[in-house]
């Protein structure tokens, strides 16, 4: 119990005194979790729109090897990616391993299989009569996918947000891409793996604590999107 | 000639569910499509929008050849709009739905504006402009979609059962916004309905329907039944424990007939002899129709007679009067 009140106490004084290292440490988290859940949005989303929409041969099995991509462990796709950006991989010369461009390629494979299943069943889960209404009163095929998304759009919300929770939350892409640099590719996550092998507990448990706030505030935050757009 | 359809069929799962060899529809008419649930109405309101292709068939619809292809389809869509039994709005506001047609088609801002609010002004729903289109009543839903199909000035409009999910009001409203549309606008009106009365009423024309083929106007009093057989090897129709009706058929099992109203005689009950054929129940409505009274008699269902206004005068029945009904072997036709 008291390394719980302890380490809540030192999370409010590490917040309150806006330590340099730790700022540093929350941006960096902030800005490659948001370009990864930016860039797999960006790719996911029309992907789902894709298959939720159309009929094709092997729609199915597309869905069925999402939904198993769905329980990649990070560990292996920070193995594959390493095997690419390392400098005896093809992309070696581009010199990405340990930096925040590797974590990002890492943490987008891991999340665009969440984005485009929930996006698939978002649009799935929308009613048949929207995609007919539209057509009936002069849409073009692109203006009625426009209204069918529009009626996805808190799901596919959903879907971001929870991307975003996800690789915000996660280490071993951060871990073994990034490498933990201070002040370069040190995330919250890797930072608290960090104090966990020193044995400082308390600053662990205070940065996951910070991990926690920061989350509650960015879905604070898509809630209140959410509110306005149903308002 | 507005729509011209030839051999046109629509197969789901392996099941022909629309068979029509041959259908003529005219422009600047009110078509009522009557017919059972399951007879093909549905589809082939859809088929007439362009929003489903039949399985084989062709379509004429002015003096073109309808071409089921998306690219051809869009722009016959802008002259014909349907719709739905249960109409669904966007999630926006009444304004923005009825909007939709309008922004599609590029319409000026200023002229939208004027169609958007002359269009609810014909529904009666000018003041929910601003409403969340969700927490519309289902009647309230169904004219604003109607407002919205409107507002894209069709030359057809189609309408899947527009009254079967609306409360006596908005009936009345809708039935009006149907005769006002096609007297005041000239738009082609389709509508389907299970309702005769409402067919008769609001309709040039009467399209029946049945089992998916077009049909005479005798498939009313729809029943399904068991096929029995008594001692003295009569055949009965069983539609429930207390209703047996004497039928000519081979068939045995479960079967639908069918009772040609036109060929029902009402009589009062005390002036009706016991038969095979006849069936004791009591007038719940008489509804003139011009040349016939249609009386609707509860004989445990409710069943539909057309007395032609002759055989009205000579013999009238009145609402609540207990009286016989007599199907003739040759009114019944097992289906």
């Amino acid at each position: 119990m008291d390394l719980l009140v302890d380490s809540l106490i030192s999370a409010i004084l590490l917040l309150k005194s806006l330590d340099a290292e730790v700022c540093a440490i929350v941006l960096v988290s902030l800005k490659v979790s948001s370009s990864s859940t930016l860039i797999a949005s960006l790719i996911g989303i029309p992907a789902g729109f894709a298959i939720a929409f159309k009929e094709f041969r092997g729609k199915r099995m597309t869905i069925t090897i999402l939904n198993t991509l769905l329980a990649l462990p990070t560990v292996v796709i920070g193995l594959f990616v390493y095997a690419f950006v390392s400098r005896r991989g093809i992309f070696g010369p581009l010199d990405l391993l340990y930096t925040q461009k590797a974590i990002i390629i890492g943490q987008v494979i891991l999340i665009i299989p969440i984005v485009t299943t929930f996006t698939i069943a978002a649009i799935s889960r929308i009613d048949e009569r929207y995609r007919k209404s539209a057509m009936t009163l002069g849409a073009t095929t692109l203006q009625t996918a426009g209204v069918v998304f529009r009626e996805a759009r808190f799901s596919i919300m959903a879907a971001v947000i929870a991307s975003f929770g996800r690789v915000i939350a996660e280490v071993g892409i951060s871990m073994m891409l990034g490498g933990n640099a201070k002040g370069f590719t040190r995330t919250m996550t890797t930072a608290m793996a960090l104090e966990y092998d020193k044995g400082e507990f308390v600053l662990a448990v205070a940065l996951g604590l910070i991990l926690l706030t920061i989350s509650f505030a960015v879905n604070l935050f898509f809630n209140y999107l959410q509110g306005r757009a149903r308002a | 000639m507005l729509f011209e359809i030839n051999n046109l069929s629509k197969v789901y799962a392996g099941r022909k569910v629309l068979d029509i060899p041959e259908l003529r529809l005219e422009k600047g008419k009110v078509y009522g499509l009557l017919g059972p649930n399951g007879s093909g109405k549905t589809t082939l309101l859809e088929i007439l929008s362009f929003l489903l292709p039949p399985t084989t068939g062709e379509i004429v619809y002015g003096s073109r050849k309808v071409d089921f292809s998306e690219g051809f389809l869009q722009g016959l869509r802008r002259e014909v709009v349907m719709v739905e039994q249960q109409p669904i709005l966007f999630t926006t506001s009444v304004y923005k739905n009825v909007e939709f047609g309008l922004r599609i088609r590029r319409v000026p801002k200023e002229r939208r504006k004027r169609i958007i609010y002359e269009v609810l002004d014909l529904v009666g729903m000018r003041e929910f402009a601003e409403a969340s289109a969700h927490k519309l009543s289902g009647g309230e839903t169904q004219r604003v979609a109607i407002a919205r199909a409107l507002a894209c000035s069709p030359k057809v409009i189609l309408l899947d059962e527009p009254t079967s999910n609306v409360d006596i009001e908005n009936q009345i409203a809708i039935e009006g916004i149907l005769r006002d549309i096609n007297i005041q606008k000239g738009i082609f009106v389709i509508f389907a309905t299970h309702n005769t009365i409402q067919a008769t009423k609001l309709s040039d024309h009467i399209v029946f329907l049945f089992n998916g083929r077009p049909a005479s106007s005798v498939y009313e009093n729809i029943f399904s039944g068991l096929i029995s057989t008594d001692d003295n090897g009569k055949k009965y129709c069983s539609i429930h424990d207390k209703l047996k009706i004497a039928v000519r058929t081979n068939k045995t099992g479960y079967v639908k007939i069918s009772v040609n109203p036109i060929m029902i005689k009402v009589l009062p009950a005390r002036d009706a002899r016991a038969g095979d054929h006849r069936l004791l129940g009591r007038v719940m409505q008489l509804i003139d129709e011009g040349d016939h009274v249609r009386a609707l008699i509860d004989v445990g269902i409710p069943f539909s007679a057309l007395l032609s206004q002759g055989e009205y005068k000579h013999a009238p029945v009145m609402a609540g009067e207990s009286v016989a009904l007599f199907c003739p072997p040759e009114s019944i036709e097992v289906v």
